[in-house]
């Protein structure tokens, strides 16, 4: 029952603010609309008991993430295209793309036989060794290259964008 | 579930709830006389000089673009800290690796001199 | 004491539908904001539907493999913005303005 509750809590707040992201005028309303969308998809990771991920949510996506775009939202001075007209001219065609993406979708799901499926039972192995052990585990035994790789990659990231900001300046 | 974090719960209720309820009490209880000089810099306090919107530098965003790429790194210690009993000198060689790899992108920064505050 | 075995009242289906949800949300924006910041933000938008797919079915077939896989796309994500938004700094700077209708240079 509580589950249920916060269920309809978390995905108002991930559809509110997912819409306000896409309609607002200002860059910096949309910015903070999107970190309550963020916080609900947190919600909903914390109830299906993804708890690392509900913690790095909050701490690399809104606490990270966000905080570059606020800051590039800031760099940048957007004063002037808040007055302007907000959408491109193909916005019609946008409109219509996106309807059949989210039609395709459900029908996709539907066809599959994933919207007849039951309601899932909660995992019984969370009350042994918690989800961090588990993933834990995964991550440095199964999943070693790609760990190694995202450390390639954040290399590249840091090169890249230190560059890109340096000539910037 | 959300029964064990209840408490939490209870917690952010309570967060919530105290600077609305106060700011509405003071709302409610305050004398209200609106003036323009009120909201000037009080005495000798330097007048703003421009709106505090304005634009920033472009090095804040350089340090928070290496604060998120460290933020990930710190992240990735987290599971193995947690496991670092059962993964032994294994899971030592592992974030070694990925340590010194990420350490090449730090002394790189340095030597780019993108930590300088000039 | 161990927990008393609720069977959740929400089904599987609704996360998904959420999520997909949210992934057309995140195509519209795409699609028709024109500043390239929102644009960007919209990505982000469809990073978040699909991770809580995973997140979903990941529960319901009670592995972590898709946390796993949701980690590392947060990751993916990361790397992605520093670049990102560095390149749009850069753009902002050579043309003034963030308009994608307005950074044409490639049409012919």
């Amino acid at each position: 029952m509580l589950d249920t509750i916060f269920f309809y809590v978390f995905a108002l707040l991930t559809i509110g603010g997912a819409i306000a992201t896409i309609t607002r005028r200002s860059a910096m309303h949309s910015a903070l609309s999107l970190i309550v969308s963020l916080l609900g998809v947190a919600g909903l990771y914390l109830l299906q008991k993804a708890e690392f991920l509900f913690a790095v949510q909050i701490v690399l996506y809104i606490g990270g993430i966000m905080v570059l775009f606020l800051f590039v939202i800031m760099l940048v001075n957007l004063d002037q295209a808040a007055k302007e007209r907000q959408f491109n001219r193909q916005w019609l065609l946008g409109l219509v793309a996106s309807v059949l993406v989210g039609a395709q979708m459900v029908w996709m799901l539907n066809s599959a036989g994933v919207l007849s499926l039951p309601a899932a039972v909660p995992a019984p192995a969370a009350t042994g060794p918690g989800n961090i052990e588990a993933l834990a585990d995964l991550l440095f035994r199964e999943y070693l290259l790609p760990f190694e790789v995202a450390s390639l990659l954040l290399l590249v990231a840091i090169v890249g964008s230190v560059m890109m900001a340096k000539k910037t300046s | 579930m959300p029964e064990g974090y209840l408490p939490i719960f209870v917690f952010m209720v309570v967060a919530l709830l105290f600077p609305v309820v106060a700011i509405v009490a003071a709302k409610l209880v305050r004398p209200s006389s609106p003036f323009a000089t009120k909201l000037e810099a009080y005495e000798c306090g330097i007048k703003a000089a421009s709106s505090s919107r304005g634009r920033y530098t472009v090095r804040f965003y350089i340090v928070a673009i290496l604060f998120v790429i460290f933020d990930v790194e710190t992240i990735f210690l987290y599971p193995w800290a947690v496991r670092y009993q059962s993964l032994g000198w294994f899971g030592v060689a592992e974030v070694t690796v990925f340590l010194v790899i990420l350490v090449v992108g730090y002394v790189w920064a340095y030597k780019k001199g993108a930590l300088q505050w000039v | 004491m161990p927990p008393i075995p609720l069977p959740t009242a929400v089904p599987l289906t609704y996360y998904l539908i959420l999520s997909a949800i949210l992934f057309a949300l995140g195509v519209a924006g795409f699609l028709f904001r024109k500043s390239l910041i929102t644009v960007f933000m919209s990505i982000e938008l469809m990073l978040n539907a699909v991770n809580l797919t995973f997140v979903t079915f990941s529960y319901q077939h009670k592995q972590v493999d898709g946390h796993l896989f949701t980690f590392f796309v947060m990751v993916v994500a990361a790397a992605e913005a520093a670049v990102g938004l560095a390149i749009i700094l850069t753009v902002f700077k050579n043309r003034g303005t963030l308009a994608v209708d307005e950074i044409d240079s490639l049409k012919l």
